[in-house]
């Protein structure tokens, strides 16, 4: 049996601001961060004691107690403890995987209603046991006799107290996503000044999107931040300038400022048939109508590990027949300043789009201003997993806004991936 | 009645130790040290703006094994006013000295969720004394306001053992049966530890079998408040948004210990109650009920 597939109905979303590492969630744990989402999304659309068909949700640095973290902060909130909940972790692009694997349920027509969220934190990071010791630990459990075990005791050296602690490093190359996004930089020629540049509209158009409240019904403050901790609206290119490389060496063009800071946050997004958001009286914002994965090997055929949305964007325009310019509004996940600004390179570009492409034509060029229009990751930094839901939700109200319209969002994650999906307005794409 | 305003909250270690200044035989009769009055001092003792400290929830929240959401735990409120509790029974006139008193009774009311972000003005007062089975007792009545609106009220009923006065026995209600068990709590040695250093109720019972046994414990015992805080805990995804929570203490919770929780959900509220694992000893028998809530 073939089944059909139904529209998949973004219903809003919520989330808390963000903070910065070690800021307002020091002492917040994944779970209570993805808790205080949930709760706020619960509250705004009367879930409470509801059935929801699923929810999915991860983190990227995750602590081995949270085993079932999506399913534990369900059975903590409001929502019916009959609904089934499963973890989802790919890096950077978890959250909006999530989104996709509960659009895709819907669509089947498997569940009719789901929850997507993502959170991670930084601050209460997941040390884990030195793995040295936890070797010897291990061979102590397998040893029968007193004597073999104390031998074992032999092995343990001072060092060992050290624990592991959870590096932003990618494990093949050594090398952190900000020195491996130094290097595409450098490859695609991006400027100190276009990177400075985009980093100051992120913040100046998150600025306004608060201003105007039109933030108010997309988050929930938590523990007494009202707003993203790492919002620095007015800055200039002079002020910008003066910032030393943090990646690339002294001659990078990569900053603390044009870089996505380290964060705490968490995110949830509703996604429903239209069927049951009808009989809810709850209005719908956007239709999710496509979404894809790529991955580049950054390893031996030396692309760039941030990269990928690049391949995965013009498989999913093919399939959807569109091109790259019918788009009201982009959303490029910001990183960092130079991973947006050398995709949209890649993509004018005839060369990669032949050769890495297979393309006889470049995707082309984007109207940048409408791009990240409410300010972008650069502006409300960036928890890991919790940045999809951020996007989608805030893509979503924006086609809502708009009436019709249709935009795209594309995230770089670790390990060479990205995730790309398309949103229709609920007034139609045109 | 007398109202006394405090900049910020007493520190209870100081007041522990003139909480049981009165133990020592003629103690009392110095002016500083409580045991002098009749009956509980006609005094009102108010924290006009208390805040929350996210860290300090956190930790608390931690041991009691509570979400930290942006809503505190009614429980919370409680350990803020606990200072004054202290404070009032370290006044001179106070009949007796805090140390050795039992805790028997709490009912917390919540007339509506407190956020993190918000302020409060807290008071504490203390019921009158009145006879009990085993002894006296009497009610340390807390009331927190945000603003004009009173969001939260806590009774606690502390008991000092001594001549009683049988006819104060309360009338046997009918016996209901025991909550259905759905969880077993593992509680550490050190938990009283713990919980002492997130809620600052330092109180020696609680800390190590040698500051208990002085008191007449054989070893720590938990504290009655983090056991109700757990109970709280493991039911934060029922309760209503206003709720009455009473709880009465039983036999204390010597550490460490395994316990059950065993819960009981119907219309008109919730049942729960803490026993020993091993020996069905009950600890603490509590209720919900809703109660109207307060706009926010």
């Amino acid at each position: 049996m073939t089944p059909s597939v139904r529209r998949v109905a973004v219903i809003g979303g919520n989330r808390i601001p963000f903070a910065r590492s070690n800021g307002p969630y020091a002492h917040a744990s994944n779970s209570d961060m993805l808790a205080a989402a949930l709760d706020g999304l619960i509250e705004r659309y009367n879930l409470q004691g509801e059935k929801i068909g699923e929810m999915a949700a991860g983190a990227v640095l995750k602590h081995p107690r949270d085993r079932d973290l999506t399913r534990e902060v369900v059975l903590g909130s409001k929502l019916a403890p009959e609904t089934p909940a499963f973890d989802v972790q790919q890096a950077c692009g978890t959250g909006l995987e999530a989104v996709i694997l509960i659009a895709n349920k819907i669509a089947l027509g498997q569940i009719d209603s789901g929850i997507a969220g993502g959170v991670d934190t930084t601050s209460d990071a997941p040390l884990a046991l030195n793995d040295d010791l936890r070797e010897i630990l291990l061979d102590a459990n397998r040893t029968p006799d007193t004597a073999g075990r104390l031998k074992l005791l032999t092995r343990l050296r001072p060092g060992m107290v050290v624990p592991a602690i959870p590096a932003n490093e990618e494990p093949r190359t050594g090398l952190s996503m900000g020195e491996h996004c130094a290097i595409m930089a450098s490859e695609w020629g991006i400027t100190r000044e276009a990177q400075d540049a985009l980093t100051i509209r992120s913040h100046d158009h998150l600025a306004a999107a608060y201003d105007r409240g039109w933030q108010d019904d997309l988050m929930t403050s938590y523990l007494g931040l009202e707003r993203d901790q790492n919002l620095r609206p007015g800055s200039t290119l002079e002020k910008l300038g003066k910032l030393k490389p943090v990646f690339g060496g002294p001659e990078g063009t990569m900053t603390a400022a044009n870089s996505t800071p380290l964060s705490d946050g968490a995110s949830t997004v509703l996604l429903a048939s239209e069927e049951w958001a009808k009989a809810r009286n709850l209005p719908i914002l956007a239709y999710i109508t496509e979404s894809q994965t790529a991955a580049v090997d950054f390893v031996h055929k030396r692309e760039g590990l941030l990269m990928a949305p690049a391949y995965a964007m013009p498989t999913m325009l093919d399939r959807a027949g569109l091109t790259l310019q019918d788009f009201d509004v982009y959303e490029i996940h910001e990183a960092f300043a130079a991973q947006v600004l050398c995709t949209l390179a890649a993509w004018e570009d005839p060369v990669f789009c032949k050769e890495r492409l297979g393309r006889d034509k470049p995707l082309g060029s984007i109207d940048t201003e409408k791009m990240n229009i409410n300010g972008g990751s650069l502006a409300a930094g960036h928890p890991f997993a919790a940045t999809g839901g951020r996007i989608v939700a805030g893509l979503a109200k924006e086609l809502s806004d708009r009436g019709s319209g249709r935009g795209v969002i594309s995230i770089c994650a670790a390990a060479g991936q990205g995730v790309v999906a398309i949103l229709e307005s609920a007034g139609g794409a045109k | 009645m007398a109202t006394r305003e405090l900049q910020g909250p007493p520190g209870i270690i100081p007041l522990y130790a003139k909480a049981a200044l009165p133990m020592i035989p003629g103690a009392s009769a110095l002016p500083f040290v409580p045991g002098s009055g009749k009956d509980v001092p006609d005094l009102e003792l108010v924290l006009p703006e208390v805040t929350f400290d996210p860290a300090a929830l956190a930790a608390y929240n931690r041991v009691c094994g509570f979400t930290l959401r942006d809503d505190v735990p009614s429980t919370y409120i409680h350990v803020l006013a606990f200072p004054l509790h202290m404070a009032l029974m370290a006044e001179p006139n106070f009949p007796f000295g805090a140390v050795g008193l039992v805790h028997v009774n709490n009912t917390i009311t919540q007339h509506r969720p407190v956020s993190v972000s918000e302020t409060l003005s807290i008071k504490v007062t203390a019921s009158k004394l009145r006879p009990h089975a085993k002894g006296k007792q009497f009610d340390m009545v807390a009331q927190a306001k945000a603003g004009r609106t009173i969001v939260w009220e806590g009774v606690s009923t502390y008991l000092r053992l001594g001549k009683g006065d049988p006819s104060a026995k309360k009338p046997k209600g009918e016996e209901l049966a025991d909550p259905p068990v759905s969880a077993t709590w593992k509680l550490q040695g050190g938990l009283g530890r713990k919980y002492a250093a997130a809620s600052g109720d330092r109180n020696p019972i609680h800390l190590y079998d040698l500051t208990a046994k002085p008191l007449g414990f054989n070893k720590a015992i938990i504290h009655g408040m983090w056991t109700k805080a757990r109970c709280l805990a493991a039911l934060e995804s029922v309760l209503p948004e206003a709720y009455k929570v009473d709880v009465q203490f039983r036999k204390p919770i010597p550490l460490p210990s395994k316990v059950t929780f065993g819960e009981e959900i119907t219309k008109d509220g919730i049942r729960f109650a803490v026993k020993n694992a091993r020996k069905g000893t009950p600890h603490l028998d509590g209720t919900v009920v809703q109660v109207p809530a307060k706009k926010r």
